[in-house]
């Protein structure tokens, strides 16, 4: 399909060699002189206490300790690590509720991780020493791990500001009766002939991206607070830094290193606040903060648990009448993105089928447990455990095939998508339907495991999904690139974009390479530097090669504009007569009267002025290609997933044999990385289905907070998959590209527990269908 | 604390140190030696991003491992298998299969291929996979990985 010169082509990563020798800069790596290291002491006895009673008097005196740090020795200002606040309009940010509940260092210690002290030393082993020798008294207070618990009226309140502990719900001024969709579901309702009705649980799961949290803040003899931080949106920490400090932009500079993985985990700020305070006490000095791993689970953020209420209404002939939906998510200790995955939940429901009337509410509520932020999909895993499995029900209970009816009734282009008003501009979720069904061999599997008896059982299921490509309208979609020529005619294309191991990176400098005409080696691509780039959100809500990608091919764009227009003037020829070819462009028939590319940017720079006779050769002005671009849609990518899996009826265990990811991708820009997305996404969607949750004693304390105890799919556990990618160019994004990094995460937890559906004949309503609860389930419900 | 003295000789050059004694291997190579490409991503044995190799063949787990018991031993991380700048055969499939993302694990895995392939010049995938069983990845789902030590060691065996 391609006339395109370098989108679509498999080459090598960008960032590949670096990370393979071992010379990739994380930063755990950095090393500086004199550089002290910081302590984060956590509260670790306690999920919900107050803090009576802080001595550091005694850690002060440790042999090698700098400075120690209690609550009254830092800015008391709060803030919040999550930036939805940033990314809409103060007025909306009002309605929605959202508040910076954060504080530096906790004396309502909310969560079991909660940071209630901060020391700086000359080695980890006295930091270490002298947080044991902290005194500190706690008066516990009454431990709340679910809504049903911090929602009761005489709760202790989480904040004054959120009146019976509920976070967040969906606005009655912007939602009427707190509701998203359309029509009046409870009255449809009564038209259908058949209703399934369930809640189902999804689990807390934990990003564990395999870099551990580490940051270096050092304030500079400019006063300049520097912060080396592995966040996916540096650009807007550096603006969340410059608020909570009080301080102007210029003042703070973020240096962004190399991102071990996000996944979510990293999206908006997590240690760079402390680490930054402590920076501040000892002005001129490095200051390095490093996580334990067992912090991760404790004092970063997870996805959104909750129960997840879900109606269907079914005419017999399977036409979907009505669904009523409502997500109450345990929010965790603090807000954070209280007023997005309650939202967002319901959109990805809301964009999938064509239901008659659809009503979904999401509400959140505080729990002393680590606070929720965003993961991969954000929302979209949890509704795929809910909404497909419902749909399948119906399709039993009626006799109708789950792919077939998926075909008929998904929502298509020209359809509203997860935001209603804004349709779908292209869907080829047929084509996945139809090529990932016959990979898995779905007509014959599902005739084959009709009826099974034995105690090994196999089942095939599906699950579809659509998902978006940046979060505009909700959110502010934003991104501004500097597309600086140098003299010899090769690019240097200055942003704030994150690569969080995507392959990023890789993909904008070939969409800048492919718009400009130049070879991926004249092409180079500046990040991660908060001084020299615009701005740019970050990487979230997969927007980095639809937005940030459309904003490169804008940019690009008005370099080259630039380089015709003084082509044309150069040539005496009207600019709509040339083309360009190989770096020259000439009249169009006219290859032999040239102009090189680079004579144009060279006398650009270099224009001298004859001194005898006062006139210029060529055309002034170093060339800078420039867009503030601001995405014009969101264009959703769908997928199909199909898993195979034998349940062993007697163990309860669970193998998926064969998975398939058919994934609307528009255009690959970069194909091994679209893979990669689909691939790593599977590994993380068995896992929210089969094992991954953290699991918490009656005081709040974590159980799992390790990789012992918080199990993953490992490479034995990883089934047969054949990942493909449709490409059915989209209208809007650049080179006809939509997102890749959470789509695929949306739908397998679904297709593996419809698959175990299908083998069991049970459906699964609390992920992660454990052993155990597949035991249970076969015990109580029996097994046809 | 007691300390003891010893010599490491790593990725072909010896370092004679004086170690605490409950200093880790890991520790010593990334704060001592100032070589951080080996990583740490949980320190306690689970997820192998701290994958080194001795005597070109044995895996290890260098934050496990007591660089005081270490003396003697011959040591290869992920920045000695280039050859003056030219990368080895896995390098290369790891590159040329795109079974890098982020990065983080990429050490560790590269070095624990170099011991399956040295055990096991001729692995099925089956094989691949449960030796990899100790190395954690959240970015690849292994799939990418898998088929690089695949075509790693088609690509030794076609040179011997």
């Amino acid at each position: 399909m391609s006339e395109l010169a370098i989108v679509g082509q498999r080459i090598p990563k960008v960032d590949a060699k670096e990370k393979i020798t071992g010379r990739a800069v994380y930063a755990a790596d950095l090393d500086f002189p004199g550089m002290l290291y910081g302590k984060i002491v956590r509260c670790l006895k306690y999920a919900h206490a107050k803090v009576t009673k802080l001595d550091l008097s005694e850690a002060a005196k440790v042999p090698g300790v700098v400075k120690v740090l209690g609550p009254k020795d830092v800015t008391q200002k709060g803030y919040n690590t999550g930036v939805l606040d940033l990314m809409v309009p103060e007025p909306v940010g009002q309605l929605l509720g959202d508040i910076e509940d954060q504080v530096l260092f906790a004396t309502h210690v909310k969560h079991q991780g909660d940071a209630i002290a901060g020391i700086i030393a000359k080695t980890e082993e006295a930091a270490e020493r002298a947080a044991e020798k902290i005194v500190v008294e706690y008066e516990p207070l009454p431990v709340y791990l679910t809504a049903e618990e911090s929602m009761k009226p005489d709760a202790v309140q989480f904040t004054p500001l959120k009146p019976g502990n509920r976070a967040f719900q969906l606005p009655a001024e912007m939602f009427p009766n707190n509701i998203y969709g359309w029509g009046d579901a409870e009255a449809e309702m009564k038209n259908a002939d058949l209703i399934i009705e369930n809640t189902f649980y999804t689990p807390k799961c934990k990003q564990c991206q395999m870099e551990p949290h580490a940051y270096v803040a050092y304030v500079d003899d400019q006063d300049r607070i520097n912060c080396w931080t592995s966040s996916q949106m540096p650009k807007l920490v550096h603006n969340k830094i410059a608020r909570l400090f009080q301080l102007p932009m210029t003042k703070v500079k973020i240096h962004q290193t190399i991102v071990g993985g996000g996944f979510g985990g990293r999206l908006g700020m997590i240690g760079e606040p402390e680490t930054c305070a402590m920076a501040m006490a000892v002005p001129g000095k490095y200051v390095k903060v490093q996580y334990l791993r067992e912090e991760d689970w404790i004092a970063s953020e997870s996805r959104h648990p909750g129960k997840y209420y879900m109606k269907m209404g079914f005419k017999n002939d399977g036409t979907p009448v009505a669904c009523q939906a409502h997500f109450t998510s345990y929010k965790g200790a603090y807000y954070t993105h209280g007023s997005g995955v309650a939202f967002t939940t319901g959109s990805w429901l809301i964009g999938m089928y064509k239901f008659g009337a659809m009503n979904y509410k999401g509400d959140t509520y505080y729990t002393n447990q680590a606070p929720c932020g965003a993961f991969r999909s954000y929302g979209n895993a949890q509704t795929s455990i809910a909404m497909e499995q419902t749909v399948d029900e119906m399709c039993y209970k009626l006799g109708l095939d789950p792919v077939e009816w998926r075909m008929k009734w998904h929502k298509g282009v020209g359809d509203d998508g997860w935001c209603l008003g804004f349709k779908y501009p292209s869907c080829a979720l047929d084509e996945c339907l139809q090529r990932g069904a016959e990979a898995i061999g779905w007509k014959e599997k599902r005739v084959k495991y009709a009826n099974q008896t034995g105690v090994k059982r196999r089942g095939v299921g599906v699950a579809v999904m659509n998902h978006t490509s940046g979060a505009m309208p909700m959110l502010l979609e934003h991104t501004a690139v500097q597309v600086k020529i140098n003299e010899d005619a090769t690019a240097e294309v200055i942003l704030s974009c994150s690569d969080l191991g995507t392959g990023a990176y890789t993909s904008l400098k070939m969409i800048a390479a492919e718009t400009l005409g130049f070879g991926l080696d004249e092409v180079h691509l500046l990040t991660g530097n908060s001084d020299a780039s615009g701005f740019d959100i970050g990487a979230h809500a997969s927007r980095t090669c639809y937005v940030g990608g459309g904003a490169v091919k804008a940019a690009c764009e008005d370099a080259k504009k630039q380089i015709f227009d003084r082509a044309a003037r150069q040539l005496e020829a009207n600019v709509d007569d040339l083309e360009m070819k190989d770096k020259k462009i000439f009249v169009k028939g006219s290859p032999d009267k040239a102009i090189d590319i680079k004579t144009i940017t060279s006398l650009g720079v270099y224009n001298f002025v004859d001194p005898a006779t006062g006139k210029t050769i060529g055309i002034p002005g170093q060339i800078l290609g420039y867009a503030s671009h601001f995405a014009p849609h969101n264009s959703p990518p769908f997928a199909a997933c199909f898993a195979e899996v034998e349940v062993d009826i007697e163990t309860g265990e669970v193998k998926v044999l064969e998975a398939v990811q058919a994934y609307d991708i528009g255009r690959a820009i970069h194909p091994p990385s679209c893979e990669g997305q689909n691939e790593g996404a599977l590994q993380q969607g068995i896992g929210m289905a089969l094992m991954e949750e953290i699991y918490y004693d009656k005081n709040g304390l974590a159980l799992n907070s390790s990789f012992t105890d918080y199990k993953m799919p490992g490479p034995a556990d990883m089934p047969k998959f054949t990942n493909i990618l449709v490409e059915d160019p989209d209208p809007i994004g650049p080179y006809g590209a939509k997102s890749a990094g959470e789509g695929a995460l949306a739908n397998p937890p679904g297709a593996v527990l419809n698959a175990i559906h299908n083998a069991i004949g049970i459906m699964m309503t609390e992920a992660p269908a454990t052993p155990e609860k597949i035991l249970k389930a076969i015990k109580e419900k029996g097994i046809k | 604390m007691k300390t003891r003295s010893i010599t490491l000789y790593v990725n072909g050059e010896a370092y004679s140190l004086n170690v605490a004694v409950n200093r880790t291997l890991l520790q010593v190579l990334r704060e001592d030696l100032g070589m951080p490409e080996t990583k740490y991503g949980c320190g306690t044995g689970e997820c192998g991003a701290c994958t080194v190799v001795v005597d070109g063949r044995k895996s290890i787990l260098a934050c496990l491992t007591l660089a005081a018991t270490m003396d003697g031993a011959n040591i290869t991380t992920a920045a000695g298998l280039e050859k003056d700048g030219k990368l080895n055969p896995i390098q290369e499939a790891f590159i040329s299969e795109h079974a890098v993302q982020c990065g983080y694990c990429t050490p560790g895995m590269v070095m624990k291929s170099v011991s399956i392939l040295a055990k096991n010049p001729k692995p099925t995938e089956e094989e691949i996979r449960r030796e990899l069983e100790g190395n954690i990845c959240r970015c690849t789902g292994y799939v990418k990985i898998v088929q690089a030590i695949q075509k790693a060691s088609d690509a030794m065996a076609s040179t011997c």
